[in-house]
């Protein structure tokens, strides 16, 4: 019975490593993403010249989740009419972001993109994604560096702690 | 209609709707001003609609929505089109742009901090040019210049009769010819990405927002027309690009700014193609009953062969 207890409880805080080492990988991927995404809305607006919704429309066919679901929250909002770009642009962040590793930093930086976003002409939208994009590189190689510093030890940590649990408890 | 109720901010869309459905069928222009009142065209009369007994003071907010709208929330897919201050809309419609203008080596560049929008709606008015398909036509259509002072209806009259062209007519006999419109100023189809908005038959190709010299020569060289049509034509190059065509064995159906065909003769880029004679047939329009009165149609030395009956 005591051998069954201490089996679960190290195979509970392995799980909870695991877990925990994931949301430190997953940011890193999905900031790549969305830096694939910005960069396909970057060729969109400045070579293609489509407009926000369809561009988005393409973009969210692109990317996988959940990057593609505020591209398509962003899309249909637009397509309903919202009264700025702006608004249905934080809107969307609203809904999507809670399913996203995302930090407070990326926040920023797509907040401030938006606030701009579709009101430009052509050159000066480029700048502005193409400072989100350098933003957000920085963010990426912070959440890289994070990746290989914490993830094996949130791993081992979580074996070790419930190591160290049953051998307290016991 | 609809298309332009759709891009209408939100207050100036209810006060539309409540017009009657007659009051809404004789609307020309919607006027939509910043910080002035809402003020609509009606059979060339400007009526200020009411809303709570007062005039409907347009706001910055309706003018930043209409704005959204028009540009599907993309600022910079309009580039081209705040240069040239129009936008055309689906429909065929089109809306003029004023405010403030940004240039660059004293060329437009854009219009920024837009403060007017003039919505303007198309009617195609079918039909209208049916009265002169019987002097026109004779076993082909003939080399035809449309001539009238401004607002005399001479783009109207130039769309139906490309319509008529490019439909063909089977109770006469006319088969319907390939048409090449070169449309400079997108007004005789009406484009919206090269798609025309206007009921013009289905053998018609567009080289929307083309200058006109160079567009005639492309049709020439690539989409072997039977007509090409061509709305104000007045510089040298088209007068030589015309030549071109004629010479091409192609028909051209074209309009030109002025009152009388004795004009022709004081211009000095198109007296030249009068007197040669390349025209076969001269339509003068005028304004004296309404846009799109036929005042006379003359034969290439001059001599009317219809004249508008005096009653």
């Amino acid at each position: 019975m005591k051998l069954l207890g201490a089996v679960l409880i190290i195979l509970a805080s392995t799980w909870a490593g695991i877990e925990w080492s994931r949301t430190v990988s997953e940011r890193s991927r999905q900031l790549r993403q969305l830096k694939a995404a910005l960069q396909s809305l970057e060729a969109e607006i400045v070579y293609g010249i489509t407009p926000l919704s369809m561009a988005c429309g393409h973009i969210c066919r692109q990317v996988g989740h959940p990057v593609s679901w505020f591209f398509d929250s962003f899309r249909k909002k637009l397509d309903a009419g919202h009264s700025t770009a702006y608004e249905a642009w934080i809107e969307s962040m609203e809904e999507v972001w809670k399913y996203t590793a995302f930090k407070q930093e990326e926040k920023e930086i797509m907040k401030q993109l938006g606030a701009t976003i579709g009101q430009q002409d052509r050159e000066h939208e480029q700048k502005q994604l193409k400072l989100a994009l350098i933003h957000l590189e920085r963010e990426e190689n912070e959440a890289r560096n994070n990746q290989t510093k914490y993830e094996r030890m949130f791993k081992s940590l979580g074996v070790l702690g419930g190591i160290l649990l049953v051998i307290l408890l016991i | 209609m609809e298309e332009v109720l759709r891009l209408l901010p939100e207050g100036v869309k209810r006060i539309i709707q409540n017009f009657s459905q007659n009051d809404k069928e004789s609307m020309e222009e919607i006027r939509i001003r910043i910080n002035r009142p809402l003020e609509i065209m009606m059979t060339g009369k400007p009526v200020f609609p009411l809303l709570n007994g007062s005039e409907y003071y347009v706001s910055k907010d309706d003018a930043a929505q209409m704005l959204n709208k028009l540009s599907q929330y993309s600022l910079y897919a309009l580039e081209e089109e705040l240069k040239k201050g129009f936008v055309t809309i689906q429909g065929g419609h089109r809306v003029g742009l004023a405010g403030k203008v940004i240039t660059t080596n004293g060329h437009v560049k854009a219009i920024r901090d837009i403060a007017s929008f003039n919505v303007r709606i198309a009617r195609q008015k079918l039909g209208i040019a049916t009265p002169l398909v019987s002097y026109l036509y004779a076993g082909g259509w003939m080399n035809t210049i449309i001539l009238g002072p401004p607002q005399s209806g001479k783009t109207t009259m130039l769309r139906d009769l490309t319509r008529i062209m490019g439909e063909g007519d089977e109770m006469r006999r006319i088969q319907s010819s390939k048409i090449g419109i070169v449309d400079e100023r997108s007004e005789i189809a009406g484009c919206v990405k090269g798609i025309p908005q206007h009921r013009l038959g289905h053998r018609v190709d567009v080289l929307d927002s083309c200058p006109k010299a160079e567009g005639m020569m492309m049709m020439i060289r690539s989409m072997s027309p039977d007509i090409i049509v061509v709305d104000e034509i007045g510089r040298r190059e088209d007068s030589e690009a015309i030549i071109e065509a004629i010479n091409a064995g192609i028909q051209l159906v074209v309009t030109i700014h002025g009152h009388v065909m004795e004009d022709l003769y004081r211009r000095p880029s198109i007296q030249e193609l009068i007197r040669s004679g390349v025209f076969e047939r001269i339509v003068e329009l005028s304004r004296s009953d309404g846009p799109g009165t036929i005042k006379a149609i003359k034969d290439k030395t001059g001599r009317e062969i219809r004249r508008k009956k005096v009653m």
